[in-house]
């Protein structure tokens, strides 16, 4: 009777199955770009926009379940902007794999080893933000992974340093080569980026209730 | 002349349901628990329960104990007191209900020369006093021991604790509404010496509150919860639940307590366990001028009108 008049209890399930889809989905995207700079195949470049879509549904109804009174008005905006964080993960998705479509692959051979280590650690940091998020739901150390992620967003941090003055020493006479290796490379490195405030941002929301 | 208390009781229970529904209703309101028409329907439901299970030992204590009731000039020291309580709520003034009631009847007794327990009395004051001091303390400790707890449970088992035991606070005050407030009121009716029906009478004072939280409530309830009060779910609950039992203890001992003060003793509480610099002396500086000030205004209009209506009758 009680969770009646309090009623949202189910919609407040259907919210927190929808989100570990959503990040689901995140993953395998992330996946989806590691395998495509790791075989070069760039049939698997449209596998990221369809799941960006797919994505986009998902996050359409966490957002329409929320409002629809799911949680207390108080965490509401909370867990709807870690979404929105996390949503931002996918545009730079979406740009890497569409800007790879276009690398020069004689200039790519140079870079790969530092772009496939980039991307294995995009997917191990969404995994990790996965299990943080499942750390929300049954009480497990949510710190060590905020911690775990901070870890990765460094070592990014450093092999994008590498990455970078390797790609200096490189003459490019065309703009739009230069262009295009500059955005690859600036969205690859920027998803570890979003993957490590979507991270800050739940544990703010863990400890908004405390 | 049981008309004219009559009258007044029930102008005290529309005036309290207007204002005092905010106190219940609007920590869980503001936090998106419950509507706002579910929650006044509550509210109703549990003020009459209040009075008819809990409101017996405070309506003996303000109806029996306190004064000698001579019903001929009852009516007029309620009718004050009525006057007294819409005009405060109408123009925000800081009177407290319980102070102008009893202030009234103690008004009415030295007018009519009759006897005051003044046992009773000083109980009653200091009941008014350690009641929000005992609210604030229960606050600060059940803060500390429920922010322990709470570190250890997962973010969303929190939630949905909060969202059952925020309504479970706001029962709690909306039955002590009943059994406290209400009772205040219906005490010298009901001790009155004048033949009544208890359930009708109830039944009725419970439907006026009802009607006032109903029809004059929502803009107190909703500014104060999403407005004034920017009380998180957790603080909301704590100073809510403490308020609670501290009304109820009360309650038992069948001493008249004010609702308002003991939530901001609780609220206050919370506060400290953030900061001591949240205790806002001018706060309690105002608290003390308003008891002074209901109290005293009551008991010399209800004086000087029983005096009138002596000569008159």
């Amino acid at each position: 009777m009680l969770e009646k008049l309090i009623g949202g209890e189910k919609l407040e399930k259907r919210a927190l199955e929808y989100i570990q889809n959503y990040l689901k989905i995140f993953i395998s995207a992330q996946e989806c770009l590691k395998t495509l700079l790791l075989t070069e195949d760039l049939e698997r470049s449209y596998c990221i926009e369809n799941l960006e879509r797919e994505a986009d549904s998902v996050r359409r109804e966490i957002i329409s379940t929320i409002y629809k009174g799911a949680f207390l008005p108080y965490i509401r905006p909370n867990l709807c902007t870690f979404i929105e964080i996390t949503e931002k993960a996918f545009d730079f998705l979406k740009t890497c794999a569409f800007e790879f479509r276009y690398i020069n692959k004689e200039f790519y051979k140079d870079i790969k080893d530092d772009v496939v280590r980039i991307a294995s650690i995009n997917v191990e940091m969404a995994e990790i933000l996965y299990k943080a998020f499942q750390s929300l739901l049954k009480k497990d150390n949510l710190r060590e992974k905020n911690l775990a992620i901070r870890i990765c967003e460094k070592k990014i941090d450093e092999l994008k340093l590498n990455l970078t003055e390797k790609i200096r020493q490189k003459e490019i006479t065309n703009f739009w080569e230069g262009k295009n290796v500059s955005d690859f490379t600036e969205a690859l490195a920027k998803i570890s980026d979003i993957i490590e405030d979507a991270s800050d941002y739940l544990y703010i929301l863990d400890i908004s209730l405390k | 002349m049981t008309e004219l208390v009559l009258l007044a009781s029930f102008l005290i229970a529309f005036a309290i349901g207007s204002n005092d529904a905010s106190n219940a209703l609007s920590i869980s309101i503001g936090a998106g628990v419950i509507k706002l028409k579910r929650a006044i329907f509550l509210f109703g439901i549990l003020v009459f329960l209040g009075i008819w299970l809990n409101g017996n030992r405070v309506m003996e204590t303000v109806g029996k104990n306190l004064i000698e009731i001579h019903s001929k000039t009852l009516g007029f020291s309620l009718l004050i007191s009525a006057i007294l309580i819409i005009l405060s709520n109408w123009k925000k003034l800081p009177l407290s209900t319980h102070q102008i009631i009893i202030g009234s009847l103690i008004g009415n007794a030295f007018a009519e020369g009759s006897t005051i327990n003044f046992i009773s009395l000083l109980k009653i004051l200091l009941s008014w006093i350690i009641s929000p001091i005992t609210a604030l303390f229960m606050s600060f400790f059940l803060y500390r021991i429920v922010e322990k707890i709470f570190l250890k449970v997962a973010l969303f088992k929190i939630e949905r604790f909060l969202k059952i035991f925020l309504l479970i606070s706001a029962s709690l005050i909306s039955y002590n509404t009943g059994a406290n407030e209400v009772a205040t009121v219906l005490g010298p009716l009901i001790y009155s010496g004048v033949y009544i029906n208890f359930f009708l009478i109830f039944s009725v004072s419970s439907f006026l509150v009802f009607l006032g939280a109903y029809l004059l409530s929502y803009r107190v309830i909703e500014t104060v919860g999403k407005g004034i009060v920017p009380l998180d779910p957790l603080s909301g609950f704590v100073a809510q639940i403490s308020a609670g039992i501290t009304l109820f203890s009360f309650t038992l001992l069948g001493m008249p307590i004010s609702t308002t003060y003991c939530m901001i003793g609780a609220i206050t509480g919370v506060g400290m366990t953030k900061d001591l610099r949240t205790v806002k002396l001018e706060l309690i500086k105002k608290i003390i001028l308003s008891w002074g000030l209901s109290l005293s205004l009551a008991l010399f209009l209800s004086l000087i009108i029983t005096k009138i209506v002596l000569k008159i009758l």
